[in-house]
């Protein structure tokens, strides 16, 4: 494949294929990306790279939890800081970017993506920039850190990446401030159920009656099992493969029961929404037109991820100096 | 004719009462104004919502613990759920002294709130509402109002500069004391930043609509329009404002080279709080002194609290803290024989020091009680609740969102929003 066009096409052919299991549609998303890397460093020439690089991706990607339409969030960082390296990965970040919109992942809201110089950095800009956000402090660096924790290298070297979070992990150790910081940048849930619990669902729009998947089901699961692997040091960045590690620690047996049940399930219920047509559809299920059972499934999920997110919270909070 | 005597002042204190309450609209103006646009949907609709519940509980307990009889060292113990039923003999309807009482019982609970500003939880208003309302205003209220111990050594407390102001004010320093600065507001080395009000004409307007209820909080605590004393009340009360306002740019000018909007807001506040204990008891002369210290007094104290890194959006701690201790003791200074209808007159009256005492006594035990007990009150409510302070990320996106799901400024805030993505 030489272009975006036919990335794009063999996408659109073949995605539909994997649509009953979460890991090899994560398999084939990283096939269609890794493809767009190809043709992107082709398309700026000067291939191969002048120094050894990784290419990471990170959110849902980062974590091995993509639906079917899942927007961009990747980075770099590479070996030798010059000029001539430096624009070089410029030019093949933008490019990136690019290719991968022009394949079906709309642009990052957040800017979390190669095209942006926070994100495209040599390996030395990257220590110091690790270092800023840890000393810094701030609600944003705080939650840069949480979105470089779930980066999984696509191509190229790995242990770039896993050097920084080998960083991250043991500056933590050492100020444990930076814990509570962590904790209570991922305090707030979305509250879906309501006083006598029922689920509340959006009120107007175009997802009326629906329930937001994303911030009422998958991000208690997701920050929750993200903040016991900073303190656990964790590199793995899916959050099963968290879950199974975890498992093994004796001290969350008790916060973790039932915990990878509900996750699955509730990947499974995202898959299920199939009839998508933007990355928001993803996020919303249309709670009227499920069955009762389903009702009470993923009511069941939904309570199951506030209550390990309350459970984790608090148990970081106990540990930590500052609880409000 | 003493028929007419009982309409008259009746209808006065009805008046009164209406102005207090409209006062509840100021303090809205007030706080949106000294705050920024994410959150003014949210004071607005909680402060409607407090001064509601504020009226339930005064209602269910809170006039029964102030003026019930059966007392106790701490409060009376009839006259719970008040059925609107008239006391023979008074020199109003009994049913017009209670609106007009509650209107104060929730002027003390919207400034005690005033320190939660920008970052308590919903439901941490609805709890301390409650619990303000039932164990920390009518103590004190009974103590000076309600023939309690205060009364009994002749504290003098015309309209409440201890009673509501500083009882407020207290609860606030507790509230701003356990929830900690705003995100922002402090940095690293312990400087402070401006996080500048979003609208200098609502908080202008606030305390024009305050000034005037003011009329109805001083003038009405007559109530009675014997020898229409009121006008002299009225009188003493407008010129303190005036002073404290004068004061307080004259001063802002001074020191900051430019005057200070927030702080010109904040003397015309602070010389009304501090002539409410004073304004019947002294001299017209009196009144324009009392309100131009406290013009000063008010500029000096919000810097003081921001120096010791309490961060108070709304200045409740300085305009009804501060303002509420100067006021009550000025009466120990300028209260005449003429005019000292309770207690003694004052040191420059040849009083001596009896007054003084009696008005720092009341200062002290007052406010200490009110602090000490809205500091157990909140350190449990945190205990209990899991926290009375909303999320950092819900901080940051804006106690409209967060604990309502809409903005108060939709258009703008949705404009904010997407800039911040592009």
């Amino acid at each position: 494949m030489e272009t975006y066009e036919s990335i794009r096409v063999w996408k659109e052919l073949n995605i539909a294929n994997f649509l009953d299991d979460i890991v090899s549609l994560n398999d084939f998303h990283d096939q269609v990306m890794l493809k767009v890397l190809e043709v992107a460093s082709k398309k700026i020439g000067a291939s191969p790279a002048p120094c050894d690089f990784s290419w990471f991706i990170t959110g849902s990607g980062g974590r091995l939890e993509q639906s079917l339409i899942s927007d961009q969030d990747h980075g770099i960082a590479y070996e030798i800081a010059n000029d001539e390296n430096d624009l070089y990965f410029k030019v093949l970040g933008t490019e990136i970017s690019y290719g991968l919109y022009e394949v079906g992942y709309p642009y990052c809201e957040g800017k979390v993506m190669s095209s942006n110089p926070l994100w495209c950095k040599s390996n030395i800009d990257w220590d110091t920039q690790l270092a800023f956000w840890v000393d810094d402090e701030s609600w944003e660096s705080i939650r840069y850190l949480q979105i470089f924790y779930d980066a999984r290298v696509l191509y190229g070297n790995v242990e770039f990446i896993q050097r920084l979070k080998t960083y991250v992990h043991e500056y933590q150790l050492q100020h444990p401030i930076l814990l509570s910081r962590f904790t209570a940048n991922v305090e707030y849930v979305k509250n879906v159920i309501g006083p006598v619990g029922q689920l509340l669902v959006e009120r107007q729009g175009l997802y009326k009656g629906c329930v937001n998947l994303k911030y009422a089901g998958f991000l208690p699961y997701v920050n929750a099992i993200r903040l016991l692997s900073i303190k656990e040091g964790i590199v793995d960045t899916s959050t099963l493969d968290r879950m199974a590690h975890l498992n093994r620690i004796k001290e969350y047996e008790g916060i973790l029961k039932d915990t990878e049940r509900n996750f699955k399930d509730l990947l499974v219920f995202r898959l299920s929404l199939s009839q998508v047509e933007s990355y928001a559809d993803t996020h919303y299920l249309q709670v009227e037109k499920l069955t009762k059972t389903e009702q009470k499934d993923i009511k069941r999920i939904i309570k199951g991820g506030i209550k390990l997110h309350r459970e984790v919270i608090a148990m970081m909070k106990k540990g930590g100096p500052n609880g409000i | 004719m003493e028929d007419v005597m009982y309409l008259m002042n009746s209808l006065w204190t009805m008046i009164a009462a209406i102005l207090v309450i409209f006062m509840i609209g100021g303090f809205i103006l007030l706080e949106a104004g000294s705050t920024r646009m994410k959150n003014a949907g949210h004071v607005a609709g909680k402060t409607i919502f407090t001064f509601g519940l504020a009226s339930m509980v005064f209602w269910a307990v809170g006039y029964g613990f102030i003026f019930g009889g059966d007392a106790n060292f701490f409060v009376g113990m009839t006259d719970f759920f008040y059925s609107g039923e008239i006391m023979e003999g008074a020199g109003l309807a009994t049913t017009v002294f209670f609106v007009f009482q509650l209107a104060f019982a929730g002027i003390a609970v919207t400034i005690a709130l005033g320190g939660f500003a920008e970052r308590a939880k919903l439901s941490a208003y609805v709890i301390f509402t409650i619990l303000f309302g039932i164990i920390v205003y009518p103590v004190i209220a009974h103590w000076v109002w309600g023939g309690g111990w205060l009364a009994e050594h002749g504290k003098q407390d015309f309209a409440g500069s201890t009673v509501v102001h500083l009882t407020g004010a207290m609860a606030a320093l507790a509230a701003t004391i356990i929830l900690k600065p705003r995100i922002g507001k402090f940095n690293k080395d312990g400087s402070a930043n401006n996080l500048a009000g979003h609208n200098q004409v609502y908080t202008a307007l606030g305390v024009l609509i305050l000034w005037v209820g003011w009329f109805g909080f001083n003038a009405g605590s007559t109530v009675s329009v014997d020898a229409a004393f009121f006008g002299y009340v009225a009188l003493n009360t407008t010129l303190a404002a005036g002073a404290g306002a004068v004061a307080a740019t004259l001063i802002s000018w001074v020191v900051l080279g430019k005057s200070d909007i927030p702080t010109i807001l904040n003397g015309a506040l602070a010389g009304l709080v501090a002539i409410t204990a004073s304004c019947a008891f002294v001299d017209v002369w009196a009144s324009v002194v009392i309100g131009l210290i406290a013009g000063v007094l008010v500029f000096y104290s919000a810097r003081f609290f921001e120096k010791r890194k309490v961060d108070d959006p709304i200045y409740a701690l300085s305009v009804h803290g501060a303002a509420g201790v100067w006021g009550t003791l000025s009466t120990g200074f300028f209260a005449t024989p003429e005019l000292a209808s309770v207690g003694k007159p004052g040191l420059f009256y040849g009083g001596g020091w009896d007054q003084l005492g009696v008005q720092l006594m009341g200062v002290v035990s007052c406010g200490l009680f009110a602090f000490v007990v809205s500091y157990a009150i909140l350190f449990i409510m945190k205990k209990v609740m899991g926290g009375i302070r909303v999320t950092e990320e819900e901080e940051l996106m804006g106690l409209d969102m967060s604990e309502h799901g809409n903005y108060g400024y939709p258009e703008q805030m949705i404009l904010e929003e997407s800039k911040s993505l592009n």
